[in-house]
């Protein structure tokens, strides 16, 4: 397989913080995730040549877009030579022009543009609707036209801020199928935006968690999920109920936790006896438990018995908030008909199961074990009290 | 009816229309686009002529086109009393109308679309002409319409660089003045009724422009 490599290292003063990264990208999709406004728009734009970086480099195979400060003499490629494919939040389709115009655009210097167009939106599954312009087009069909005229100049690598946030699950999911095998047949180096986790894990190889313009960890999509290496990626990651616990034993069958006198067991994971340590556990991962029903014997395990703070109701699920012995509230989270014959009121005694293998450690990379320890550690353990 | 006024102030009026437009797209696209020093000082000079008197506007023309100036003595340019010295003083009070109008309608394109014809392969020049001009033309229009109006209808500053030549520089403006002056009232109504009808046209079409726009 050839491979195509784009690096990205770029640093710009932002009005907040600065932004200092460095990306290597193959060919294969890269989710650039994080929280708005941490700078995951401004690196799609360095790479496409709309936003100049105070200093860096920008090359693609070896070939220099931009470079300054960096050895080597300087140069800043305008967009138009970059020849990148980039699919805008908003779609950015010329409103003053059909579906068809719009994606025949970048190829207005070629005779046989128009059949190339048509081409791509055949691709698309979109080449019935040529002549329609974009609003009277829906979002699903706007967002294909978008990508048709992205691929139109044959990019190698390809951009996208967003592209499937304003879209109902269901098409979101076929986009987001359509758009790995794209990705696959035509060999793309893809850097994708999204700030969210379902897009991430359906279209990325990879993840970037981004934080205030630093990249906070990088690397497949599942580990990084599974062990976030730090508070604020476990955070910006959505993972609610992180404490702080001590190891106080070690077995075959896992590890047991000491969180402020609430023991638990947790599975085996590399964590030494005596060590202070980081966990969480999902929301979704809490179980109430019926006191007059058999319970399973996955619950078994980390019983403990709390109080309702809080009930709040979402259209498709409830949270709630428990205070437990130890001092500390964890968020629990169900569908809205789970749990239907509990009463579950604030004030209410509930008995819970944190399951087992919920229970998750946070494993920082092995340089910031000793001495530089991530500044939210630091914080007394009352880690789940404050989210 | 003498047509004499009437061919010449169209006359002027087209040169000013060409002039508004060239210079007042270039100004409402620096003014839209981006910032600088010396934005607003530049904004507020464009707009004087909103209002300051005519005569005042014709006096700083006279000033730049009269003996002594760059103009005249450095290029040898005469203009003084002449029908295209009327339709400078056409633009200088028609521009302000076309940069607002303009300036308005470039700011209201969507920057994202113009991002996104630079990263599809335009250069700036390309990404005006088939972005930016096509999704601003009617505001862009309806500012050139009004700004011509206003051409036709200038009086104070043209009497002042280009005087009231009858056959050289008399516009319908200044013809109807003289009609008036010489009462010759059958004249000065078929004028004013004439000019009134462009004007009100014009009116009608700006707001059409800026309605479906």
């Amino acid at each position: 397989m050839p491979s195509t490599r784009l690096v990205a290292d770029i640093e710009k003063q932002l009005e907040h913080f600065r932004l200092a990264l460095r990306l290597e990208v193959g060919t294969e999709v890269l989710v650039l995730f994080g929280p708005s406004g941490a700078g995951k728009t401004t690196v799609l734009n360095a790479i496409a040549g709309l936003m100049t970086p105070d200093a860096g480099e920008i090359t693609l195979d070896g070939r220099p877009f931009f470079r300054r400060h960096r050895p080597g003499p300087a140069v800043n490629l305008p967009a138009r030579k970059r020849r990148i494919g980039y699919v805008f939040q908003q779609y950015a389709l010329f409103p003053h022009l059909t579906a068809l115009e719009n994606v025949a655009y970048p190829l207005r210097r070629r005779r046989d543009g128009p059949q190339q167009a048509m081409a791509l939106l055949k691709k698309m599954g979109i080449a019935h609707l040529a002549h329609r312009y974009p609003h009277e087009m829906s979002g699903g069909q706007q967002q294909r036209v978008a990508i048709a005229r992205a691929l139109a100049a044959d990019p190698q690598v390809l951009l996208l801020d967003e592209p499937f946030s304003a879209l109902d699950t269901t098409l979101r999911e076929r986009l987001q199928r359509e758009l790995r095998d794209l990705q696959r047949e035509l060999e793309l180096v893809v850097l994708y935006v999204t700030h969210s986790l379902e897009d991430a894990f359906a279209v990325g190889h990879r993840l970037a968690v981004i934080r205030q313009g630093q990249v906070e960890q990088m690397g497949p999509v599942e580990a990084v999920f599974r062990r976030p290496t730090n508070r604020q990626v476990a955070e910006i990651m959505g993972i609610r109920n992180l404490f702080h616990a001590r190891v106080v034993e070690r077995r075959a069958t896992g590890l047991v936790l000491d969180w402020d006198g609430l023991r638990l067991e947790a599975p085996p994971q590399p964590a030494g006896v005596g060590e202070v340590v980081t966990a969480y556990i999902r929301p979704e991962d809490i179980k109430v438990l019926y006191p007059d029903r058999p319970l399973r014997p996955i619950l078994r395990p980390n019983q403990v018995v709390g109080r309702i703070v809080q009930r709040q109701p979402n259209s498709s699920f409830q949270t709630l908030r428990v205070a437990l012995a130890n001092g500390h509230q964890v968020e629990i989270r169900f569908p809205v008909y789970a749990y239907a014959p509990l009463s579950l009121r604030p004030g209410e005694e509930v008995h819970l199961s944190l399951r087992k293998d919920g229970l998750v450690i946070l494993h920082p990379p092995p340089s910031r074990r000793s001495g530089s320890e991530p500044s939210g550690l630091e914080s007394p353990p009352t880690a789940a009290d404050r989210m | 009816m003498d047509w004499q006024p009437l061919l010449l102030s169209l006359r002027v009026t087209a040169v000013a229309v060409v002039l508004i437009f060239g210079v007042g797209l270039a100004l409402a696209v620096l003014l839209a686009r981006s910032r600088f020093p010396g934005q607003t000082l530049l904004e507020t000079v464009i707009n004087l002529p909103l209002v300051l008197p005519p005569s005042v506007v014709g006096y700083y023309l006279l000033l730049a086109l009269g003996r002594g100036s760059p103009l005249a003595e450095g290029l040898g340019v005469r203009l003084l009393f002449t029908w295209p010295a009327a339709a400078l003083a056409s633009a200088s009070v028609g521009l302000p109308l076309m940069v607002q109008a303009a300036r308005a309608a470039i700011a209201s394109v969507d920057p994202a679309l113009e991002n996104a014809a630079r990263t599809l392969g335009s250069s700036e020049p390309e990404v005006f002409w088939r972005v930016t001009f096509p999704l601003a033309r009617r505001g862009i229009l309806a500012g050139l319409v009004l700004s011509a109006a206003r051409a036709l209808g200038e009086f104070g500053a043209t009497l002042m660089v280009a005087g009231n030549i009858p056959g050289r520089t008399q516009t319908l403006p200044l013809a109807i003045y003289d009609a008036v002056q010489n009462r010759q009232y059958a004249m000065a109504n078929q004028m004013v009724l004439l000019m009134t009808v462009l004007a009100f046209l014009s009116l009608i079409l700006v707001r059409r422009l800026e309605q479906t726009g």
